[in-house]
């Protein structure tokens, strides 16, 4: 009798958690959305901003969008097909149209990419530099030609690095003055009514749009520069979402004890925290001091007092984020424990006594701030001195990548495959390219290795290189990898369809408002 | 004003006073572009983002942008194209300065001014009602709200008004310059504004009401023990007549020189004040652009500042006239 009860409760259960999971969504409303900043323009094939990025993700769209997973489909691309030898790719287009009513075609994603991305958007360069000829044999077909297999290609195609911009505005005119970057037109699934600069984006939906048309009437984007006002922006209802990459993360206890919110927290894009250590240093050249670091810095009292508890301790060189990429032989949490006592007899072993070093980080990090009080307290007891050195980002981007600094912390992300922005970070490079190799780390065989990954489209292959890859890193430590950071994201209690995409900011089309 | 010997009439006088401000308007140009140019930080970085970008890419970069010249020739192109009315190109907006700092001008002067005036208007009122009685209840509280407005920041106070007058009470927005949600026209569009303003407007003025209080009564203290007050008295006049006609007329040259001299002071506080409530004005593109190193944006808001502080001290000095019969120009 009393089983049956509890068979029958959990039933009604399971009816009523799915019926809220059914909710179906009901179209119309506005929705606004904060950006911590103005954005400079709404060309998003100029720029890599963070908001203009988040404007033209709703703006524009590209032949591919990655889903929560990562896992790449076809936006503008109804299909594409890649040769036995993974050097020709070939896109079949939808068929589409501009806000302005032309019609999408394959001259526009070649002129966009040829004239507009590879010339000035940054992030594109990495696809551009593969590329050995782009071509649109009918109005429909793209092909795209490598010199060498590139595996993240296709994840490199996305709204983010490769949006598709209206050549019949654009051709012949400097794309980065053209009236349009003001007044944008693209084919993404909202249009664009009007922008009050430093106030707000307006958007609104779409009707002619080439894929389901957007649940919301208008999406509204507005700048809240300052990091408090923002979720109090939320509590009082003047917005509706806020994505973790503009969260004041001491606030978010209060958000979520708020009954009218909804909090999430989990990991979308990996975004992986490290502290690079400067091999012209030659103290810091020698393996057994930077496996000294790794015992001496506890990397868990990091995550919960630093981070607020928002990180996972990093498994290894590319973090948690690919399994492909992961090996447990190299996995840092049981290599590397907190362990000051080995960390002293390692530093004996290399004969380092004295030592000081230079930590130079972004200050307007303030999770960083406190990550060098917790480092400096772990270095001091292995008999380190850490002269902590928080200075304005512009000038820690020249010193650590002129090398003049001793240890720095960064974070890094790899969006779709660990080719696109954790390679760099180990692969040999001079110094003075901003945002590669910050160490000086140079191992031939590593190159050897992550270059072959990088050319493989099949996972299983890749993984095989990379746990020898991966065996290497974790013996050299070249770089102390610190932690995965955890996203959050803070709406409204009655929006939905929030994070359908990898990056937060793609996929607003779907949101809509319950009742 | 004229017809006095010696002097040449005001309007003259001001057309003067403006000719000698353009060698310190030059001035301030050459220092600040200096000033910006040897700072550490580069503006190439922040325009390219956050990834590395093959060394040929980054030097068109910087070429396109005349980066890649030196400073002294980079310097007399500017002062060139100022001297033409031209104030550049913004590296990160891809809009001439000209239009950015315009399209929020008007923003800025509207919290700057009512600033002014309310700061005006409470200090002067605080500060003759403390003088009238002094060491009363009266002027001890004004002496304590003045303290408070000396030694309260004012992003700090921002984050507190907000505090309690948007999330508490409810009463006020938390921020912005207008209502998002709500498309309103016609009146209650003006009123919507308002409600946006009252906050960042108290957090603005708070330490220039402070300081109009404590020199209103240090000033009208001073000129009430004067012969002629006591003269005033002595005829009969009513305290009230003695106090608002003859002691703050003589006592108003101070706090029109405290005034004036502010001035410059609220264009930094407007800077914090826009950026806690996201007000968008010009402060805050200041503020955007020393992050983004957008050189011709920062230059164009420092050369507009000092032009307008240069502005309103001869208005100051305009006002000297019109206050105290005496000063001839």
């Amino acid at each position: 009798m009393s089983r049956s009860i509890l068979l029958l409760a959990c039933l009604a259960a399971f009816l009523t958690a799915s019926a809220l999971a059914q909710e179906a969504p009901t179209p119309g409303g506005t929705a606004i959305v904060i950006l911590g900043s103005d954005p400079e323009h709404l060309n998003a094939g100029i720029s890599t901003g963070y908001p203009v990025g988040a404007v033209g993700a709703s703006l524009y769209s590209a032949l591919v969008y990655l889903d929560a997973e990562g896992v790449p489909h076809g936006e503008l691309a109804e299909s594409w097909t890649v040769s036995d030898d993974d050097l020709v790719y070939t896109f079949a287009l939808r068929p589409a149209t501009f806000h302005d009513g032309t019609p999408v075609t394959s001259a526009d994603v070649v002129h966009s990419m040829e004239e507009i991305l590879g010339p000035n958007h940054g992030r594109f360069q990495r696809a551009f530099a593969e590329m050995a000829s782009l071509e649109a044999p009918d109005p429909q077909t793209v092909v795209i030609t490598l010199n060498r297999p590139y595996a993240p290609l296709i994840s490199l195609l996305t709204v983010f690095d490769a949006p598709v911009l209206p050549k019949h505005v654009f051709e012949g005119t400097d794309p980065l003055t053209n009236e349009a970057n003001q007044n944008p037109v693209g084919s993404g699934p909202f249009r664009f009514v009007e922008w009050v600069r430093g106030e707000r984006v307006v958007l609104e939906r779409f009707d002619d749009y080439f894929l389901d048309n957007a649940l919301l009437d208008r999406l509204i984007y507005r700048v809240v520069p300052q990091d408090v006002a923002r979720s109090v922006a939320l509590e009082v209802g003047e917005a509706d979402l806020l994505w973790g990459f503009y969260m004041p993360t001491a606030d978010l206890e209060r958000l979520e004890a708020n009954p009218d919110l909804q909090v999430w927290k989990g990991l979308t894009i990996p975004s992986l925290y490290f502290v690079f250590a400067n091999n012209d240093n030659p103290a810091l050249a020698d393996v057994r001091v930077r496996q000294a670091l790794m015992f001496a810095i506890d990397r868990e009292q990091i995550v919960e007092q630093a981070q607020g508890g928002l990180g996972e301790v990093a498994a290894g060189p590319f973090g948690l984020g690919f399994a492909f990429a992961y090996s447990e032989e190299a996995d840092y949490r049981t290599l590397y424990p907190h362990d000051p006592e080995r960390a002293r007899e390692l530093l004996a072993d290399a004969g380092v006594s004295d030592l000081t070093l230079d930590f130079v980080y972004d200050s307007a990090r303030g999770a960083f701030a406190a990550a060098a009080e917790i480092m400096r307290d772990n270095l001091r007891q292995v008999g380190i001195t850490l002269n902590v050195q928080p200075v304005e980002r512009s000038v820690m981007v020249e010193r650590v990548y002129g090398r003049s600094y001793d240890l720095s912390m960064q974070s890094f992300t790899s969006g779709g495959d660990p080719a696109i922005g954790y390679h760099r970070i180990y692969l040999t490079a001079e110094p003075g390219t901003n945002f590669v190799n910050a160490t000086g780390y140079s191992n031939p065989t590593v190159d050897t290795l992550l270059d072959a990954a990088a050319g493989l489209a099949d996972r299983d292959a890749r993984a095989a290189i990379y746990d020898e890859a991966l065996a290497i890193l974790a013996n050299d430590v070249p770089t102390l990898v610190m932690f995965n950071e955890l996203s959050t994201e803070a709406a409204a209690g009655n929006l939905r369809g929030m994070r359908v995409r990898l990056d937060q900011r793609d996929g607003l089309e779907y949101l809509w408002l319950a009742r | 004003m004229s017809g006095a010997r010696g002097s040449k009439g005001l309007g003259a006088y001001a057309f003067e006073r403006l000719l000698n401000a353009i060698p310190l308007v030059v001035g301030v140009i050459v220092v600040n572009f200096m000033l910006i140019s040897l700072a550490p930080g580069d503006p190439v970085t922040a325009l390219i983002g956050e990834f590395p970008a093959p060394p040929e890419y980054v030097e068109r970069v910087r070429a396109q942008y005349g980066l890649d010249r030196p400073v002294p020739e980079r310097l007399v192109r500017y002062l060139a194209s100022v001297a033409q009315g031209d104030l550049g190109f913004s590296f990160a907006n891809r809009q001439p300065v000209f239009t950015l700092v315009t399209e929020r001008l008007g923003r800025t002067l509207l919290l700057m001014l009512t600033t002014v005036v309310l700061a005006t208007i409470v200090g002067v009122v605080l500060g003759v009602a403390a003088a009238r009685r002094p060491h009363s209840a009266v002027d001890r509280g004004a002496t304590g709200f003045a303290l408070a407005g000396y030694s309260i920041p004012e992003f700090w106070l921002g984050q507190l008004l907000i505090l309690i007058f948007a999330v508490w009470l409810g009463l006020l927005p938390a921020g912005g310059f207008r209502s998002i949600r709500a498309d309103y026209v016609g009146w209650a569009a003006v009123l919507d504004q308002a409600r946006h303003m009252i906050l960042p407007m108290l957090a603005l003025s708070f330490r220039y009401m402070a300081i109009t209080t404590r020199l209103t009564r240090a000033s009208l203290l001073e000129v009430m023990n004067a012969d002629y007050i006591l003269a005033s008295r002595a005829r009969g006049l009513s305290e009230r007549r003695v106090l608002w006609e003859h002691g703050l007329r003589a006592a108003a040259l101070p706090i029109i020189t405290v005034i004036g001299y502010n001035f410059s002071f609220i264009v930094a506080g407007s800077a914090l004040v826009e950026t806690v409530f996201g007000w968008p004005g010009v402060g805050r593109l200041m503020y955007d652009s020393i992050f983004t190193r957008d050189y011709p944006v920062l230059l164009g808001i420092l050369l507009l500042v000092s032009v307008a502080v240069i502005l309103v001290n001869l208005l100051t000095d305009v006002a000297y006239a019109l206050f105290d019969p005496r000063v001839r120009y």
